[in-house]
């Protein structure tokens, strides 16, 4: 019963998050970025969860309670903990219109398959083929990271591209050990702490997060 | 030492089978105890006691390097392992018989320069950052020729050019120019030891091994071979002020404090030489003959040259500082005459001229160490180092005077002094090396060897010039500013320093047998044959038959100059002496010091004759009186020589770095987004290149 459904579901996982990521470049607003993070942390947490049910492996399901927890819930409470109005407001007006941001994204997927079809070889199993979605959310991260321009903006960025890490870890080898994974949410948990208070003193201090207006702190 | 050493083991050389002395090793292991000692004083000890204490450990220092250099000269082996976790030789510090010459040289001129110091430091001179630097500069110098691996051998490099340059920075407060000096000395620096890294990194992957041992057996004509030489020219030459890489030199020494010119110029400069020799006689002998003849181009062009500049500079730091380039180049040029005789089997000139080039480094550590000590008691007495502002001081510090004019001799090679026996010798190998049983060995040799003589023979015309400039205007004559007139003798520790110093260039000159017999033990597989000591301490070249006996030559002159002097005195007492003041002054004295010849006036016919090459820039400035422009008031006169290499060769060369440091700046202009692209177009070409 469940080995019919298992390529079923994990083609289900890996379209959310590539869905979700293609649209965390579509959309402008940092609310709808941070609904969609958390949107995508579950999804990657039902990924975790059914590799686990599928290689049975209690440990996995475990760690599929902690990238919810982490990346699903956690994550987007710091990003969105502010008043909803004022959140609600912040727009994004990013350096690629969301036509070529789009175009952009289907290039860098297209990219991803064949480097990693070309390179490592899809293989035979489900998550190896796949695979590629995980290196599509890394370069897609990336590229939310030079496009945006405020800071906040540019974090969403940053944990998109950390998503793809871990997608791909979990797709290609069943998953880093427990240990390691943990360790790994609380370091992000706590660069996007360190980051989001910094992006508040930005605020307080210049009266906006725009990055691109700070270049010329270099003298 | 290095963080990652495991321990340090004194460590025995079994070739033989049995066990040798570790006499060394107790000697490097002590430097290197007294070196961390020293730094440790200088960080806690209270000011007042801080030159006192680091002058007595600096001088305890460079005594222990004396004795196990002089011990491994005489043949003594041994060392010091430094076992490390790298995948490589270990780092193994055992002198042999060349490394304990230098290693004598270096630790002699710093006996000196401690001694000195102790007496002369104050102010920023005596910082407790200068004082740190100050052991760790001696310690590094020490330990390069003890290196017997390219690691180590570039560790100790690069402590020693880390004290250096801290210690130049010593003045940076009160004069600009300082800083500027610091720029340049780390830059060029930092150029010889890139080329230097280079040159053993060609070596080390050619031979699959970082020990000198393993580089030997490279085929010197290899294309590998040829690389690292040339890589090694620059570097080393850098080192040793050669042209085109000196430019260093006169911005850095006339800028350091004296203590430190005299230690940079006696002692650092020599481990230029050292790594010279070290690549043409001991890791790459026998190279072609370009080689032999690209080093006596280099050492001939920078000899020239040097001694040119010298003679027409009227900074007394200055003079001194390109007569080290001229000093150096004609010890490059002894090397490469030797190279390239050694290549036609002329071997007794081959050896002559590598003992004389020898002779040449450890006589010019004596006498430019002294005469910097003497030109830092100048201006520690006066506050003045432009000769045109000196004059006089003969008799308001006689010690200084006498120690400066020993020195002054032998810089240019007269005789009785240590400088002029070092040329004779390579003269003597030069004249006849051409010849082997009076058949001509080859074409390159017959026009080089002519070629070197008339260098040599120029460069002594002019270092004559250049030294009776130095002494006469310093010390003769009447002073020509009330700071040279009110000048005192310094004080005893700075005298001690200066009058050992001017000691030691009359004992090599006097006696230069012993030492030149056991210099030739360092390079000659048969240094009887090539070197012998003859009577009196003289030196004997079997090899081309030429004999030097410089006591038997002086107790001859005497033999000849007392009677005629006796002669001379009881005659002039037969007509008392009548004191006339100036037949042509029309009977009055009006004779000022400004009349008198100043350095730039004693050098003009020079500057005159060689002002293609020199390119002086004049200014005179006449100030008219007001009722007549027929009457002048006053006239003044500004020369300027610039350093043609600097303007023609650096300045394009920098200044172009310069527009492509402003091009390069909009790549970098501090947007977050573009450095961001950056890498991930990084990213995407790397991605797409290996899944082509």
């Amino acid at each position: 019963m469940f080995e019919t459904f298992y390529p079923q579901l994990i083609g289900l996982c890996t379209g959310a998050l590539l869905l979700t990521s293609a649209l965390m470049v579509w959309r402008h607003s940092l609310l709808a970025s941070i609904r969609l993070l958390a949107l995508q942390g579950m999804a990657l947490a039902a990924l975790v969860a059914v590799i686990g049910i599928a290689e049975g492996e209690p440990e996995l399901v475990l760690v599929s309670l902690l990238i919810l927890s982490v990346k699903g819930v956690g994550l987007p409470w710091v990003l969105a903990h502010q008043s909803k109005a004022s959140i609600k407001q912040i727009q994004e007006s990013p350096r690629l219109n969301p036509t070529a941001a789009l175009l952009a994204v289907t290039l860098l997927t297209i990219l991803s398959y064949v480097v990693v079809s070309r390179v490592f070889g899809l293989g035979d199993t489900t998550t190896g083929h796949a695979a590629p979605i995980g290196l599509a959310m890394v370069l897609i991260g990336f590229l939310l990271l030079i496009s945006r321009r405020r800071a906040r903006s540019q974090l969403i960025g940053f944990l998109l591209l950390d998503n793809g890490i871990a997608t791909l870890a979990f797709l290609t080898s069943g998953g880093v050990p427990i240990l390691l994974e943990f360790a790994v949410s609380l370091d992000v948990l706590l660069v996007v702490l360190i980051l989001h208070v910094f992006a508040g003193r930005m605020r307080t201090k210049f009266g906006g997060t725009a990055v691109d207006q700070l270049r010329e702190l270099h003298d | 030492m290095t963080g990652i050493g495991v321990g340090l083991l004194l460590h025995t050389q079994t070739g033989t089978g049995h066990l040798l002395q570790t006499g060394i090793g107790a000697g490097l292991l002590l430097q290197l105890g007294l070196g961390a000692l020293a730094v440790v004083s200088a960080l806690l000890a209270a000011p007042s006691l801080r030159s006192r204490a680091g002058g007595i450990l600096c001088t305890l220092i460079a005594v222990t390097g004396f004795a196990t250099g002089l011990a491994a000269l005489l043949g003594a082996t041994g060392g010091l392992l430094i076992p490390i976790a790298l995948p490589m030789d270990p780092l193994l510090l055992a002198p042999d018989r060349l490394g304990g010459l230098f290693m004598l040289i270096v630790s002699g001129v710093g006996i000196l320069v401690s001694l000195y110091s102790m007496g002369s430091t104050r102010g920023p001179d005596a910082s407790r950052t200068a004082w740190v630097a100050m052991p760790v500069f001696l310690v590094g110098m020490q330990l390069v020729p003890a290196a017997t691996d390219s690691v180590s051998f570039l560790l100790a490099w690069e402590i020693m050019t880390l004290g250096s340059t801290v210690l130049l920075l010593a003045d940076h407060a009160s004069r600009a120019t300082v800083a500027s000096a610091g720029i340049w000395y780390s830059a060029m620096s930092q150029l010889s030891f890139f080329f230097i890294l280079a040159g053993f990194a060609v070596l080390a992957a050619a031979s699959g091994g970082t020990s000198f041992t393993n580089l030997q057996a490279i085929e010197p004509g290899s294309w590998a071979a040829n690389v690292a030489f040339v890589l090694f020219l620059l570097g080393f030459g850098g080192k040793a002020e050669l042209v085109p890489l000196h430019v260093w030199v006169p911005r850095v020494l006339p800028e350091a404090p004296s203590h430190v010119s005299a230690a940079m110029s006696g002692a650092m400069v020599k481990i230029g030489v050292y790594g010279g020799l070290l690549v043409c006689v001991r890791l790459l002998p026998d190279g072609p003959a370009w080689w032999g003849i690209a080093i006596m181009l280099v050492g001939g062009a920078s000899a020239l040259y040097g001694i040119l500049q010298a003679s027409v500079s009227s900074d007394l730091k200055v003079l001194l500082a390109y007569s080290t380039t001229e000093n150096m180049g004609l010890v490059f040029l002894g090397l490469g005459a030797s190279m390239l005789l050694r290549g036609y089997d002329a071997q007794a000139a081959a050896d002559a001229a590598l003992v004389a080039a020898l002779l040449l480094a450890v006589s010019h550590a004596a006498f430019k160490s002294t005469l910097f000590l003497g030109a830092g008691a100048i201006i520690h007495a006066t506050g003045e180092r432009n000769l045109d502002r000196l004059g006089g001081l003969g008799a308001r510090m006689p010690v200084t005077a006498a120690a400066f004019g020993i020195a002054s001799l032998g810089a240019a090679a007269i005789p009785i002094t240590s400088g002029f026996v070092a040329e004779w010798m390579l003269l003597q190998s030069l004249i006849h090396g051409g010849r082997l049983d009076g058949a001509v060995v080859s074409v390159a040799a017959s026009v080089a060897m002519p070629l070197a003589v008339a260098v040599i023979a120029l460069t002594a015309g002019l270092a004559l010039l250049t030294f009776v400039k130095a002494y006469g205007i310093a010390f003769l004559a009447r002073p020509r500013s009330s700071a040279a007139a009110d000048a005192r003798e310094v004080s005893p520790l700075m005298q001690l320093a200066l009058v050992l110093g001017a000691l030691f260039v009359l004992a090599l000159g006097l006696l230069p047998g012993p030492v030149a017999a056991l210099v030739a033990h360092t390079v000659s597989p048969s240094p009887t044959a090539a070197v012998q000591a003859v009577g009196l301490g003289g030196v004997s070249l079997p090899g081309i038959g030429a004999v030097l006996d410089p006591i038997m030559l002086v107790i001859l002159s005497a033999l000849v100059a007392i009677p005629v002097i006796v002669s001379i005195i009881v005659s002039a007492r037969r007509h008392p002496h009548r004191t006339i003041d100036l037949p042509w002054g029309g009977g009055g004295s009006r004779a000022r010091p400004r009349m008198q010849y100043t350095a730039t006036s004693y050098a003009e016919p020079l500057v005159r004759v060689f002002d293609d090459v020199l390119k002086p820039s004049r200014d005179v400035q006449v100030t008219h009186v007001a009722e007549s422009r027929y009457l002048v008031e006053r006239v003044q006169v500004e020369q300027r020589v610039s350093d043609v290499f600097e303007t023609r060769l650096y300045r394009p060369v920098l200044n172009l770095f310069q527009r492509y440091g402003i091009v390069v700046r909009h790549v970098a202009n501090g947007s977050i987004h573009r450095y961001l692209s950056y890498s991930f177009v990084a990213l995407l070409i790397v991605l797409i290149v290996v899944s082509l």
